[in-house]
């Protein structure tokens, strides 16, 4: 029997190794370009610096040829990226193992990074393109941190044939939909604004966290899933599981592909400013060329053209758009205007607590 | 040459488990025992007066027993039913039992999503045959879930069990027949008891992958919570390390005990094996 034992741990233990190097997978580096090595350390004048970029790797592409390669150019850098989601990167960070010079993270993970050390000021003066962006995207995590360089809105999608009536408002999340909506779950980016868009729709004007989570409790049954990732939502509307639910608008044109008929509504009472930000990570050692990238990434020039391959929305306002490139694009100072912002502060102070009761009594 | 030396051999093995398995894992029990140094059971007091973390520990013993169950019910005949196949044939069937394995848990999933969906093939089938009016609810539920499960993990008790069956002397059970036995009683009295450790190692596999499973519960799965999720939502989202631990030294308590119970219990089946 001790063969049995002795087999049978071997086994156990390799399945669990395969298990955890194939859900690794997705969290890979790559090396943007073929010199990622010591190439900037050798000192040597014309070899070109290196700039470490950590991103989400989404639109990859795009990034490569619209944004790094011509900053490569023109300050002489060769740019890396490392590739992860906001909490493996940011862990990255935290762990100090990583020489990360400039982080994209969404504005909630970003807000951790600050509480934590992680993130340094930028020099402001060395950002003039700053001037041309919207207030609140100027320095949404507090006067001196890095900028929001898009932002997107979270409003409702759904399926006109799936639902009861028009959605106008987060009302009618509660009476249009019957098991067939989807929600984000609480750590998900859009998890703390549903949690808002709840007290609000329970009549509050000043958030309440009692009324909103009764509120969830209520709409529960409803669900049929909570979403953590933008992909499991189009792939649930796609097969008609869902009729719809909150999502970000950058996002409607992946559901109008497979529904055409979809609609998206920024609700009356306000759709939710999504912002993406990119900040110096603190020991850098190329910091006045991070705060020239991140000059560089709210320029117009790129902000236009991430606008019009909508890959980004723009916070630059001399972008100009015509209607057919603002659609699905979050875009005019009238519709960033209206848009609701959650105080990152207050939710990071709070998540722990709300995941925990959105666990126990809504058990998503 | 000293036949001690020869220990030396396992010794880059040794270190490299040492190194990169035992030493984190050990590091990581410690931690939950002392988050600040003193010695402490609060962590686990935490975990286990919590309604919701005993809700979704038994979701996941549940979904990881009745996984079992069924892989041993449709793995067990068929692996027999293999190693009694001809050469030819029975490297087709094992070639095709394996053949799952090959494929991502994403890919998979994905699949099954696309059979059970309200849309699905299923639901459509059914409709059309006019067995149902009205599609079932069977994607994002337990019953997904334990599909995808299923799925994933028969073919390791495929290969464990057709290990050991085709070590089988079947002499054994002409001498049986020949003695009187009828083929049923031949069974059960020989070639079910000579094949229960790989029964046992099989569903060993089957109820720890089951039990850690993240990828197959977290696409098929809906709102019902399996720890292997709780786990990633405290280390990734919540930035928990300290409770992630915790659950991680909880599912690896179960693990042993699963395993001990079941070798208690092929001992009592098998005495000798």
């Amino acid at each position: 029997m001790k063969k049995i034992w002795g087999t049978a741990l071997a086994l156990t233990l390799t399945a669990a190794l395969t298990a955890c190097g194939s859900s690794g997978s997705n969290s890979a580096t790559t090396a943007n370009g073929t010199n990622s090595g010591t190439a900037g350390d050798n000192g040597k004048s014309g070899a070109p610096k290196e700039l470490v970029i950590s991103t989400w790797g989404f639109s990859e592409d795009f990034f490569k040829e619209a944004v790094y390669a011509p900053f490569e150019k023109e300050h002489n850098v060769k740019i890396v990226v490392e590739i992860g989601n906001n909490a493996e990167r940011l862990n990255k960070i935290r762990q100090g193992s990583s020489n990360v010079d400039v982080i994209y993270l969404s504005d909630y993970y970003a807000q951790q990074g600050i509480n934590e050390g992680l993130i340094d000021t930028i020099d402001t003066a060395k950002v003039p393109n700053l001037q041309h962006v919207y207030d609140i995207a100027k320095a949404p995590l507090g006067e001196g941190y890095g900028p929001a360089y898009t932002i997107g809105r979270l409003g409702i999608a759904y399926n006109p044939a799936l639902v009861k009536g028009e959605i106008t408002s987060w009302k009618d999340l509660w009476t249009a939909f019957d098991r067939n909506l989807t929600l984000p779950a609480i750590t998900a980016t859009a998890g703390p604004m549903m949690v808002d868009a709840a007290s609000v729709v329970a009549g509050n004007t000043d958030f309440n966290e009692d009324q909103a989570f009764a509120k969830l409790k209520e709409i529960n049954p409803s669900v049929i899933k909570y979403y953590s990732q933008t992909s499991e939502y189009v792939n649930m509307f796609s097969q008609e599981e869902i009729a719809g639910g909150p999502i970000m608008e950058m996002y409607f044109k992946d559901l109008q592909a497979a529904v055409p008929d979809a609609k998206f509504v920024a609700p009356s009472e306000g759709a939710f400013a999504v912002m993406n930000t990119i900040n110096v990570v603190k020991g850098t050692d190329n910091k006045e060329l991070a705060e020239e990238f991140i000059n560089w990434q709210l320029s117009k020039e790129v902000q236009e053209k991430s606008a019009k391959a909508k890959v980004d929305s723009p916070v630059n306002t001399e972008v100009v758009l015509n209607e057919e490139e603002a659609k699905g694009v979050t875009y005019g100072a009238d519709v960033v205007g209206k848009l609701r912002k959650l105080d990152m502060k207050f939710v990071n102070d709070n998540i722990k607590a709300w995941t925990d009761r959105w666990n126990k009594e809504i058990g998503g | 040459m000293n036949k001690r030396y020869l220990y030396l051999l396992l010794l880059p093995g040794f270190l490299f488990l040492a190194a990169f398995m035992l030493i984190p894992i050990i590091l990581t029990i410690v931690s939950t025992f002392m988050p600040d140094g003193s010695l402490t059971l609060e962590g686990y007091m935490t975990f286990f007066r919590d309604g919701y973390f005993n809700k979704i520990l038994l979701t996941t013993l549940r979904v990881s027993v009745v996984t079992t169950l069924v892989c041993v019910v449709l793995g067990y005949p068929a692996a027999y039913y293999i190693s009694r196949a001809g050469i030819r044939k029975k490297s087709i069937l094992l070639a095709l039992s394996i053949f799952p394995l090959l494929t991502s848990p994403v890919v998979r999933s994905f699949s099954w999503m696309i059979i059970l969906g309200k849309k699905g093939l299923l639901n459509t089938f059914l409709m059309n045959i006019g067995l149902i009016q009205k599609p079932l609810e069977i994607l994002y539920t337990p019953v997904a879930m334990m599909v995808g499960l299923v799925h994933l993990f028969l073919p390791l008790i495929i290969i464990t069990l057709l290990g050991v069956m085709e070590n089988l002397d079947y002499e054994l059970v002409r001498a049986a027949r020949s003695l009187g036995a009828s083929s049923f009683t031949a069974f059960r009295k020989i070639i079910f008891p000579l094949t229960v450790p790989g029964l046992i190692i099989g569903s060993i596999l089957v109820f720890v992958g089951s039990l850690t499973a993240y990828t197959t519960p977290a696409l098929l799965g809906g709102k019902e919570r399996v720890v292997a999720t709780f786990l990633y939502q405290n280390a990734m989202t919540l930035n928990d390390w300290q409770a992630a631990s915790v659950i991680a030294v909880i599912m690896i308590v179960i693990t042993f005990v699963v395993v001990g119970l079941m070798n208690a219990w092929a001992n009592r089946l098998n005495p000798k094996g």
